[in-house]
């Protein structure tokens, strides 16, 4: 049934307040893009100019030269698309491999470690920092890949939607290929891998942003140059005495591309993943 | 022998099945049970990094030290870390709550189909930059000649005024919390549009035939039967900012002062990392980890309830 609305001015104020809201969120995206192009004084500008007046490349090569002209912002992107996807990958598999596991097999004990591993989920990164960076030291894995990816392989959360997703695919198909004779990691890595598709793209877009996102955990084990990560090397832009405004949005929008990239193309992954975590109730 | 090939079947099952799960226990062992148990234990130590000194034995020294009252005057303490959290917590998550419950009911009532996907896609995009990018575009914003002194000029007709974004005490703690209000807002617009979906339309539609106006709607049939997700959005929110680092990290870097926003993480990290005090960062992880253990559990025990709604 639909009911004909009529114009009144309720209806009014609404539209006034989403697109309010729509200014908001947009402006300032719009304002590193401008700025992006812009001097400094140009950027700081009262009143501010939206439309720059010419495209102004010098911060982008500002932005990727470096303050110590060494190229160093290269190597950095390199070290956040290296820790986002290794961990994007092992978040999948490891969380599909124990998800399978918890999901289609019986055993002694099974009950007990899911609960076990769903209690990491109490556990925030925040708290155990300290102690990880205890462990990271006296194994001497600071400022190499090793230490910035070991902590994330993989989630609870990542194990939890695996086996609620596995766990409703049809054990038939799995017994056919044993009786087939496929072997059990066969019949993982042919039948369940490939048929749990969906959940494998929304976990691995959520572990690569995260780690695209992560300041805390590289700011406690790369202290050389060549291992920092994109944040750490866009904080370093705003810690100078004299701010290089310019630049530092060049850096920004530089590290931003990859994501608006992923975002236009797998726009249903990025907000099914939030909208997977509403599942979490159950 | 058939039971007994089954026996055997079904043993090499388990197996397997055991197998599979094992490399994720270890991983959990070492890299998340583990640390926790060692925060408790080194919070009883006075331990610091890089010492060749053995760390000693203080009891509950360091969680005495965190809550004495005496230092609570001071600037940097625990105690104003703890207040400093509260606030932007609390600052944060109600307005959060509050206007994305409002926008999402906004836009669940458009009838374009294509308006209710493009405001729901335009409000999410910040949420896809990082939150140190994030961050250095608004202090941009918030420079005393930005576009943040600018806007409320023209809010509040005051030309000329310094709103001081960055260095008043009470501002830079607004400041941080509409950074993390912008990033997030389209995120919870779109877990309560989700929530909004699951409430069958017939519901509405009967409420309008009893003669029931948008208030009443609201008020006796949406929010009661959005319950739930309310409340797990809540402490969603709650648990997101009681982690706050990286915008607070950026704010001072930036050069504003630490006291306001010294939030618990960015205690953590000073004292831990940057002071080396390993057993007091310790003790502050085991107040994080706590306060965080008692609003999860309080997740688990109401949305455990909210399942037994009935339409």
């Amino acid at each position: 049934m639909q009911i004909q609305q009529k114009f009144n001015p309720i209806n009014l104020l609404v539209y006034a307040v989403l697109l309010v809201m729509l200014l908001f969120t947009l402006m300032p995206i719009v304002f590193m893009v401008t700025a992006s192009m812009m001097t400094k004084n140009q950027i700081l500008r009262m009143p501010f100019n939206w439309i720059p007046e010419s495209f102004n490349s010098i911060n982008f090569k500002r932005a990727i030269v470096g303050l110590d002209g060494n190229y160093i912002y290269l190597r950095n992107i390199l070290n956040s698309l290296v820790v986002s996807i290794t961990v994007a990958i092992t978040t999948v598999l490891l969380g599909s491999l124990t998800g399978y596991g918890l999901a289609k097999f019986r055993f002694r004990g099974r009950n007990l470690i899911f609960i076990m591993i769903m209690a990491t989920m109490m556990i925030p990164f925040e708290a155990i920092m300290i102690p990880l960076y205890m462990v990271v030291m006296k194994l001497k894995i600071q400022n190499t890949y090793v230490g910035l990816i070991l902590p994330f392989l993989v989630s609870a959360f990542g194990i939890f939607q695996m086996r609620q997703y596995l766990s409703t695919f049809p054990t038939e198909f799995l017994d056919a290929a044993r009786v087939d004779g496929k072997s059990e990691l066969g019949i993982y890595w042919q039948i369940v891998l490939p048929n749990a598709k969906p959940v494998m793209a929304t976990l691995s877009i959520l572990a690569f942003r995260s780690q695209w996102d992560n300041l805390l955990w590289p700011l406690l084990v790369s202290q050389s140059e060549k291992m920092k990560t994109i944040p750490q090397y866009i904080t370093g832009f705003a810690a100078e005495r004299n701010t290089d405004e310019g630049a530092m949005m060049a850096a920004a929008l530089i590290a931003s591309i990859p994501m608006f990239l992923l975002f236009m193309s797998l726009t249903k992954y990025f907000i099914g993943g939030s909208a997977v975590y509403e599942s979490r109730k159950g | 022998m058939g039971t007994k090939r089954y026996k055997g079947i079904e043993k090499k099952q388990a197996r397997w099945g055991f197998a599979f799960v094992v490399p994720a226990l270890i991983f959990f062992s070492v890299f998340n049970f583990y640390p926790i148990l060692n925060a408790f234990y080194t919070s009883f130590y006075d331990r610091r990094a890089l010492s060749r000194l053995k760390p000693k034995f203080v009891g509950l020294d360091n969680y005495i030290r965190l809550f004495d009252p005496a230092r609570a005057a001071s600037q940097l303490s625990f105690y104003n870390s703890l207040k400093a959290t509260l606030t932007f917590t609390l600052g944060t998550f109600i307005p959060l709550l509050v206007i994305s419950l409002m926008l999402a009911i906004f836009i669940s009532n458009l009838n374009s189909n294509k308006a209710k996907r493009f405001l729901q896609i335009s409000y999410y995009t910040p949420a896809i930059l990082s939150s140190v990018i994030a961050a250095t575009i608004w202090m941009l914003i918030f420079d005393p000649r930005g576009l943040g002194n600018q806007w409320m000029n023209i809010l509040l007709n005051t030309p000329g005024v310094d709103h001081k974004w960055k260095t008043d005490p009470t501002m830079l703690q607004i400041s941080t919390m509409l950074v993390y209000f912008w990033k997030y807002i389209g995120y919870f617009v779109i877990l309560f549009i989700t929530g909004l979906a699951t409430i069958p339309p017939t519901i509405y539609e009967a409420a309008t035939i009893d003669g029931a106006h948008k208030g009443q709607v609201f008020w006796r049939i949406t929010l009661p039967l959005l319950k739930p997700t309310v409340v797990l959005v809540s402490i969603m929110a709650m648990l997101q900012c009681l982690k706050t680092f990286s915008t607070q990290y950026m704010f001072y870097t930036n050069g504003s002062t630490r006291a306001p926003i010294n939030v618990i993480t960015f205690n953590i990290y000073i004292t831990g990392i940057q002071d080396q005090y390993l057993g007091r960062a310790s003790a502050m992880s085991v107040v994080l980890f706590v306060l965080m253990l008692v609003l999860t559990l309080f997740q688990f025990r109401t949305t455990k309830s909210g399942e037994n709604v009935d339409y």
